[in-house]
């Protein structure tokens, strides 16, 4: 028996009553209006006042042992290890990557380690889900991320500040100056370099507008955050990854905190993604990767995965069950053979839809324009490479 | 291999060890290693060096491109420190101290800095550098370290493993007798003692059993792990000539779920010594062939 079910939780609350079998959602979004499924804005740390929720009256979001009682108890049963069920996903994946007669004309050799995947022949294709949901929402757009330069914003700095606050929350129960910490935390991943120096590039007002915005959703952590119980073997940004088809796709994943101590017969941990910015449906299937990444990984699979919006206070759990992983790794395939065919050369496809607004090559992009009903056409701007730029 | 289950790794490291391997095997390796690397290093200038390790070997296997670039200045990163601290760690919940790693990181690392300020002398090395770190950096390196001890503590069942079992330690290391200096270094996270015939018994297996050697690798296992798991034997057997040749080498990659296991024979120690040649041969080209930076 995992701790977090046999041990108390501190306090004492009385376990929740089972739920809908779907999820557990504690947020406005789901009891008050639907989720949305478009991008929203980038958070705008100027336009948020320090201590002003956004959802005036009613919902209050959970804090402290609620919360982690929240993801707790998910009112499904927790799903014992089955290595056919393992088995079954990997199956799933690795014969879905025969080629169709639905496939683009002449797909790529399938040879396990020497298959056309990135960066060069040889090299596993590594898949991560910004990489799946990058590629399923716009070819294009995966293409321009991966490849293209990449711009930092206030929203990406607020997030990154962010969840290595979090990091530190949890290892050693304390935030001293929230900007302060965070981007010392930041420094110590070279990863991070080119971020901390923009960070400390930023004119005054900008950055004080992200310093503003760390500062309140750092507060917000602070007061709402559970203490974890050590026994619990709380750790944070753990990596997963499993390997597919003899080597030639490598699943990647990194939680930014796993709960819970691994059990030989059932599930017993728990996976926690935290979302400095607004929620969007691409994190429910984010979450879910990771449900697959670990259960391909591990004996048995997480119970639950979720994700903590810090700004909000915000908590999406999703109990994980059979259907939710099959679900994921069908998704997972999709997304699996559209890197494969980019890797090989492909040329990109263009799906206007939600991330066209934050593209960096939404300028060069005619779709894009006309999706996001941008007036101005500027030639030249922003392309997106091409199959032989990004062979280079 | 499939994922590692808790029962399933602690019976592999504590399965009834192999038949030793017959101490002209050890001789004929050192022999035959003192043969192949000897003239490969008289090319290397003089009052040249050469450090083989585990991960020198897998990149000579893997990137050997990479040989041949300048050595970068050593830095002190998390990275360096989370297996030392995580050991410390370990050995701490091991010992009853504390109850799990995230209760241990603190107050373990805490004790390294405070013991380096009363005495000045550095058990980990890290501890002037840590010492020196804001808040939020300390908290990375703690977060770290958490991680990686959790990996390991969660990996094994603990109660079935001896009393003595050996949590990190000093690294093994044999100098080859050649004209340039050239270290072998091996590095192990566990040593088990073992008994055999009784590989779920608690206590102490006699003095001069055979060992199982037990390290925590990161990523995937490469294509050639046998070698390289059985190079922590090879270096644990050369160290020293009347000490046994570990029975066994278990290897674990916490982020892939997966451990491996190589029973060390004559058969396994004289791959790991291929291995070391070809290392050396690959590290020598790299240095005499790489252009002198301008």
């Amino acid at each position: 028996m995992d701790v977090m079910e046999r041990e108390r939780i501190p306090g004492g609350l009385v376990p929740a009553s089972p739920r809908a079998p779907s999820g557990v959602h504690t947020g406005p979004a789901i009891h008050r209006a639907p989720a949305p499924t478009t991008v929203p804005p980038p958070c705008a740390p100027q336009r948020r006042s320090v201590g002003a929720g956004p959802f005036p009256g009613g919902w209050q979001p959970l804090t402290g042992d609620a919360l982690l009682e929240r993801v707790r108890v998910t009112g499904r049963p927790r799903p014992p290890a089955d290595p056919e069920r393992a088995a079954r996903l990997r199956r799933c994946i690795e014969d879905g990557m025969v080629p169709g007669d639905d496939d683009p004309p002449d797909p790529p050799p399938l040879h396990p380690g020497v298959d056309g995947s990135l960066p060069g022949r040889g090299h596993p294709l590594v898949v991560t889900k910004d990489r799946v949901t990058r590629v399923l929402a716009c070819e294009a757009h995966h293409v321009a991320a991966e490849f293209g330069e990449r711009t930092p914003t206030t929203a990406l700095a607020v997030g990154a500040l962010v969840d290595t606050l979090f990091r530190q929350l949890v290892t050693t129960g304390s935030i001293d100056d929230p900007m302060t910490d965070g981007l010392d935390g930041l420094s110590m991943d070279e990863r991070q370099a080119d971020l901390v120096a923009w960070i400390g590039r930023l004119p005054r007002t900008e950055r004080d507008g992200v310093r503003a915005e760390v500062d309140r959703q750092a507060e917000e952590l602070r007061n709402r955050w559970p203490r974890l119980d050590p026994v619990w073997l709380p750790r944070t940004q753990e990596v997963m990854r499993t390997r597919l088809v003899g080597g030639a796709v490598e699943l990647s994943a990194r939680v930014d905190l796993a709960v819970g101590r691994p059990e030989d017969d059932r599930s017993s941990v728990a996976l926690i993604e935290v979302k400095s910015g607004t929620r969007r449906i691409e994190h429910r299937a984010d979450l879910h990767f990771y449900a697959l990444v670990a259960t391909l990984r591990n004996p048995a699979p997480p119970f639950a995965v979720a994700t903590y919006y810090t700004r909000t206070g915000e908590l999406d759990v999703d109990p994980v069950t059979d259907e939710l992983l099959a679900a994921s790794a069908r998704r997972t395939l999709a997304g699996i053979r559209r890197l494969r065919y980019l890797a090989a050369g492909a040329a990109a496809g263009r799906s206007p839809g939600a991330p066209c607004g934050p593209c960096a090559v939404l300028p060069g992009c005619a779709p894009g324009r006309r999706h996001t009903g941008a007036a101005t056409v500027a030639r030249g701007q922003a392309a997106i490479p091409t199959p032989a730029q990004r062979a280079r | 291999m499939t994922p590692t289950t808790r029962a399933e790794l602690t019976r592999a490291v504590l399965a009834p060890p192999p038949e030793p391997v017959d101490e002209s095997v050890r001789a004929g390796l050192r022999d035959q290693l003192v043969a192949d690397v000897g003239p490969a290093v008289e090319h290397l200038p003089v009052g040249a060096s050469l450090e083989i390790s585990l991960p020198v070997l897998r990149r000579a296997g893997d990137r050997p491109d990479l040989l041949a670039g300048p050595e970068e200045a050593f830095v002190w990163k998390p990275l360096f420190v989370r297996r030392s601290l995580g050991l410390a760690v370990v050995r701490a919940c091991l010992e009853g101290r504390y109850r799990s790693p995230g209760d241990a990181v603190e107050p373990v690392a805490t004790d390294a800095v405070a013991e380096w300020h009363r005495t000045g002398w550095r058990t980990f090395h890290w501890e002037p550098w840590l010492s020196g770190l804001a808040e939020g950096a300390r908290a990375v390196v703690l977060a770290e370290a958490v991680g990686w001890a959790t990996a390991l503590w969660a990996a094994l069942d603990w109660s079935a493993l001896p009393d003595d079992v050996q949590v990190g330690g000093p690294d093994d290391q044999w100098m080859c007798p050649a004209a340039r200096t050239v270290r072998l270094r091996g590095r192990s996270d566990l040593r088990v003692r073992l008994s055999a015939g009784t590989p779920s018994s608690r206590g102490r297996a006699p003095a001069g059993s055979p060992t199982a050697l037990l390290t925590v690798g990161g990523g995937l296992p490469g294509d050639r792990w046998p070698e390289e798991l059985a190079y922590l034997a090879l270096v644990g057997s050369l160290r020293s000539p009347t000490g046994a040749v570990p029975a066994r080498v278990v290897g674990v990659w916490p982020e892939a779920g997966r451990h491996a296991v190589v029973d060390i024979d004559g058969a396994a120690l004289t791959a790991a010594a291929g291995r070391v040649a070809s290392t050396v041969s690959a590290l020598v080209d790299a240095r005499t062939l790489s252009p002198v930076p301008s």
